[in-house]
């Protein structure tokens, strides 16, 4: 009994610091769909950028270069790679989104966010090559010990980091102005604009703040995927798979079903084997689909953001 | 200088059907001015049209003799011109008083500001305190139309585009819409208003324009619109 017990709390925290990586990239998309209604295709590549640009920081600049200890370069690195996550989606919005959106047709910027995917792929590939880098945390070898519960200081700091993303996201939501006029833009886009509030400002805010992410999560990710220039793919499946669980354009919604598929995928793998992971993720996903197609937190489906 | 809004040969169109060609008209600063007419007489679409919520395919609008006929709808509310949609348009998912403070967004700067604003709102209608913590979306109808109504005031606009205030409310509510927007004007607002109630619209306003598929058909004062045979069978009925 006490064994079961024990395994069960084991495959619940190796579940939620799963579930944390998963949230991190997931609220991105769920904020850019519910503030301005649209997909982005290309957010799983800003995960691969930030992965590289930590990796780089990780392994070369801070450590190599500067001399920094293992463990700050990769804290470092972390921070680095949501200035570049926000950096490209600053970036992409100005030269790419921003131009179409003007033009009012929806179609376009959608398959836009395509043609961005593509772009950074294969610069990615070009400049960084086929063959997957070697990106490895120190914080990933040193194991954190409670009774007979095991994880590794990794899976605390993602979990750490996690938790201040969505606590400084929730406050910057409920208590700025401009969090509450994101939330407005997300309710109501020309009402908000009626209040003197700038729409582009606000959707180029919001992609900053998901790409930030993003690429913070790549930095996360990076030593626990495969880093190529498509790393990003194999978790915005599952990312998507969240977001809709958790109701499109729903945060909490996105939060809670982040964490849970996490839970779900660790007990998948102590009991079924991992090769069935996404058989189950996705099984889940059409009983929702199903169930309760307007997501987890159905009563409150129209609120976006 | 002349007038504080003046629109000429405005044509607003959604996709290439116009719904609504050559309107002119003009509001003077202190002024309460209604737009009346029957349904899809092409008002709404007009003060939208003022407001900036859509841009005109031909025409110009003028405030304050400067032209804004270009500017999006957030830098015309900085320019001055507050609108209150129709259906309200509240933010459902935002609370009574952070639907306040978006309406007050152009005062971010300033949170005092922003607070004796509040403040002042609530000393009107005393029901938006009662409900400061409550979503908008939860209010009844005429609970949001004064909401929207102070939502509109929190910018301290010059000139109040009102969309069909009385849209939906029982008559005693719609008595006391009415009545603020008369105390807003003599705090020295100007009022552009379109209403489909021509009787309340005429006893609220000092000019009136008759609108009719899409164009002005007549203008006067509100006492001579009152006694025009047209607006009388059309729309205050016969006596």
């Amino acid at each position: 009994m006490t064994d079961l017990l024990l395994l069960f709390t084991q495959q619940t925290i190796n579940g939620i610091y799963l579930g944390c990586l998963y949230v991190l990239v997931a609220l991105g998309l769920t904020l850019i769909y519910g503030v301005m209604n649209q997909i982005n295709f290309a957010h799983a590549d800003f995960v691969t950028v930030g992965a590289f640009a930590a990796f780089f920081v990780a392994t070369r600049w801070a450590t190599k270069w500067l001399g920094l200890p293992d463990t700050t370069g990769y804290l470092l690195s972390i921070v680095a790679a949501l200035g570049a996550g926000a950096l490209l989606g600053l970036v992409v919005n100005a030269a790419v989104f921003a131009p179409l959106r003007n033009r009012g047709d929806e179609l376009r910027p959608l398959i836009a966010t395509i043609g961005v995917s593509v772009l950074l792929e294969n610069g990615q590939l070009a400049l960084f090559g086929p063959i997957p880098f070697q990106f490895d945390s120190p914080f990933a070898q040193h194991t954190i010990r409670l009774g007979r519960i095991f994880f590794s200081q990794q899976s605390v700091l993602v979990v750490i980091v996690a938790a201040l993303a969505i606590g400084g996201l929730y406050a910057f939501m409920k208590f700025t102005f401009l969090g509450k006029a994101l939330r407005a833009v997300s309710q109501d886009r020309e009402t908000a604009g009626l209040m003197g509030i700038n729409e582009n400002f606000l959707i180029a805010l919001t992609i900053v703040i998901a790409s930030a992410l993003a690429g913070m999560a790549g930095a996360l990710l990076g030593p626990v995927i495969v880093l190529t220039p498509f790393a990003g793919a194999s978790v915005i499946v599952k990312a998507f798979a969240i977001v809709i669980i958790g109701g499109f354009g729903n945060m909490e919604g996105t939060i809670i079903a982040g964490i849970l598929v996490g839970i779900i995928e660790a007990f998948t793998v102590q009991y079924l084997g991992s090769g069935v992971i996404d058989l189950v993720v996705f099984v889940l996903l059409l009983v929702m689909l199903v169930v309760r197609p307007t997501g987890l937190i159905a009563e409150r489906r129209e609120e976006n953001v | 200088m002349g007038a504080l809004l003046a629109v000429e040969g405005l044509e607003l169109a959604y996709g290439d059907v116009a719904a609504c060609r050559d309107i002119s008209f003009e509001v003077a600063a202190g002024e309460i001015v209604t737009l009346i007419g029957a349904n899809g007489a092409g008002k709404s679409t007009t003060l939208r049209g003022v407001a900036g919520a859509m841009r005109p395919r031909r025409g110009r609008i003028l405030f304050r003799g400067e032209d804004v006929t270009r500017m999006r709808s957030h830098e015309r509310l900085l320019a001055g011109i507050a609108l209150v949609p129709e259906g309200r348009r509240v933010f459902p998912f935002l609370s009574v008083r952070e639907n306040l403070e978006m309406g007050g967004f152009r005062h971010r700067g300033d949170k005092a500001k922003v607070n004796a604003l509040i403040e002042r709102m609530m000393d009107t209608f005393p029901r938006l305190r009662e409900r400061a913590g409550q979503r908008a979306g939860t209010l009844s109808g005429g609970e949001q139309q004064m909401l929207a109504l102070s939502r509109a005031l929190m910018s301290e606009p010059v000139l109040l585009c009102l969309d069909e205030p009385s849209l939906g409310l029982a008559p005693i509510i719609v008595q006391e819409i009415f009545r603020s927007i008369v105390a807003i004007n003599r705090a020295g607002t100007s009022v552009l208003l379109v209403e489909q109630n021509a009787r309340y619209a005429l006893e609220t306003a000092h000019r009136g324009y008759v609108m009719q598929t899409g164009t002005i058909i007549a203008h006067d004062t509100c006492a001579a619109l009152k006694q025009d045979e047209r607006v009388k069978e059309a729309y205050l009925g016969r006596k």
